[in-house]
């Protein structure tokens, strides 16, 4: 097997260097330039960029720190109907507020601000899911894990970010 | 110096066969068509949200890209499928393949200017921008062009570079202690999945993949001067990383793993699988 493979790359190289259609030297070179500034701009996102030089955006999915001991902090949302005036927690999906999770978590500090912003929340999911009963009040609720040495202890710890609830 | 520029450029264009790419094309506009219309629809549900969450890119905030409207999510997914639709008949390579290029990107960007850029897709633009550089390619044309080779290590070299611009990532953002954190753990936790909860109970298995997986991103380069067939094993290694990633945080980076295929040999197995299904077929009519 292993020698088969070896005899193919042969051929490979015998032909590469006779019958293939080769570039003309500006086929060559531009090509080789538009490489060289992709890679620079690759580089340079990677080392000076932000998530904003979308796409030569660092490449930092899981690229910081988290203490072995500590909280791992995930939000959610809760939301109320006409009918059901318990808290009942509710994915944030694009599917349903036109948003990801991660899209409303960067936001938290604003929403704290000014919780109208989860009015906008309720006016989307109205749009996307018309057939749903409507939302009449929505609360952003953070939620710490607590871990210690790398092991959740079970305990997770609720606090309410924001709260809106319509007028 | 001049010798190595000279070996340099006969690495990045040693010609490869015209249906390799042919037959990558298939995979990258298929792959666009699925991803639009069933895989990363983030972007077209932004519509729905109000503009208050529209944070511009930096590229938008050059072109004067507007927040989006339902009107231009419909507009750049339906042309993304359609210029998808007409790369693969492969008509037309440069103008479709630039149109697919132009519109998958913008449909991304789109996505990605509500707060979040997820970090796998940044290199698919690479493919869309050098897969049509190669011009007509058919499925049956086995002969070999320096056209092709380029694109085909342009890809490579993007899909790699991702891994090491990864590492580097983790070394910027969390530091060499990144590799002694909790960082899967974070992840397993904020995205669990039944086989996720598993790794939480032994967390050494995390820690342990957090070394392995730094090690792997940063020594990524070493691909490129491995013979051909440990190339594919290695590539055969990512693709169980990839899968096994799926399967603790259900993330799986897809345009990427399309992106690997630029490493291999694809129409000496598409000729193999096709001679295996034709023996299997006439087996059967010669003995009846």
């Amino acid at each position: 097997m292993a020698t088969r493979g070896r005899q193919l790359a042969r051929t490979e190289a015998g032909s590469a260097a006779g019958d293939a259609d080769l570039l003309t030297g500006r086929g060559r070179a531009w090509r080789g330039l538009v490489l060289a500034a992709l890679t620079a701009m690759f580089v340079a996102g990677s080392v000076v960029g932000q998530d904003a030089w979308w796409p030569f955006s660092p490449w930092r999915m899981f690229s910081t720190s988290q203490a072995p001991t500590g909280s791992i902090f995930a939000m959610a949302i809760e939301v109320q109907t006409a009918a059901d005036p318990a808290w009942r927690r509710t994915p944030i999906t694009p599917e349903s507020v036109g948003l990801n999770r991660a899209e409303v978590e960067g936001r938290w500090g604003q929403i704290g601000k000014d919780p109208t912003m989860l009015a906008t929340l309720a006016a989307s999911h109205a749009r996307l899911r018309p057939g749903d009963p409507a939302w009449v009040a929505v609360r952003l609720v953070r939620d710490e894990t607590v871990v210690v040495d790398r092991r959740p202890t079970g305990e997770v710890r609720e606090t309410e970010i924001a709260r809106w609830a319509a007028p | 110096m001049g010798g190595a520029v000279t070996r340099l450029a006969g690495w990045l264009f040693e010609p490869a066969p015209r249906s390799r790419v042919a037959l990558l094309r298939l995979a990258v506009y298929a792959f666009v068509i699925v991803d639009v219309l069933a895989l990363h629809t983030s972007g077209w549900y932004h519509g729905f949200a109000d503009p208050v969450w529209y944070q511009p890119l930096e590229a938008g905030r050059l072109l004067g890209l507007p927040a989006a409207t339902v009107l231009l999510v419909e507009g750049l997914k339906w042309g993304s499928v359609g210029a998808a639709l007409v790369a693969l008949t492969g008509r037309w390579p440069r103008a479709a393949g630039w149109a697919v290029a132009l519109t998958w990107s913008w449909y991304q960007y789109v996505a990605f200017s509500y707060g979040k850029v997820d970090h796998d897709r940044g290199d698919f633009v690479v493919a869309l921008l050098l897969l049509p550089t190669v011009g007509l390619a058919h499925l049956g044309d086995d002969r070999r062009s320096q056209a092709a080779g380029f694109a085909l290590r342009g890809v490579q070299l993007a899909a790699i570079a991702t891994y090491v611009l990864s590492g580097v990532a983790k070394l910027r953002f969390g530091g060499p202690e990144w590799v002694n954190s909790a960082t899967l753990l974070r992840a397993v936790v904020r995205r669990g999945s039944p086989i996720g909860e598993l790794f939480v109970q032994v967390p050494w298995v995390l820690h342990a993949m957090q070394w392995v997986l730094m090690v792997a991103e940063l020594t990524a380069w070493a691909i490129f001067f491995l013979p051909d067939r440990w190339r594919r094993l290695v590539v055969l290694a990512w693709y169980l990383f990839h899968a096994v990633t799926y399967a603790t945080i259900t993330i799986a980076f897809w345009p990427h793993l399309v992106m690997l295929l630029a490493f291999l040999p694809l129409e000496r197995y598409r000729d193999s699988a096709v001679r295996r299904w034709r023996s299997r077929r006439s087996t059967p009519l010669t003995t009846a």
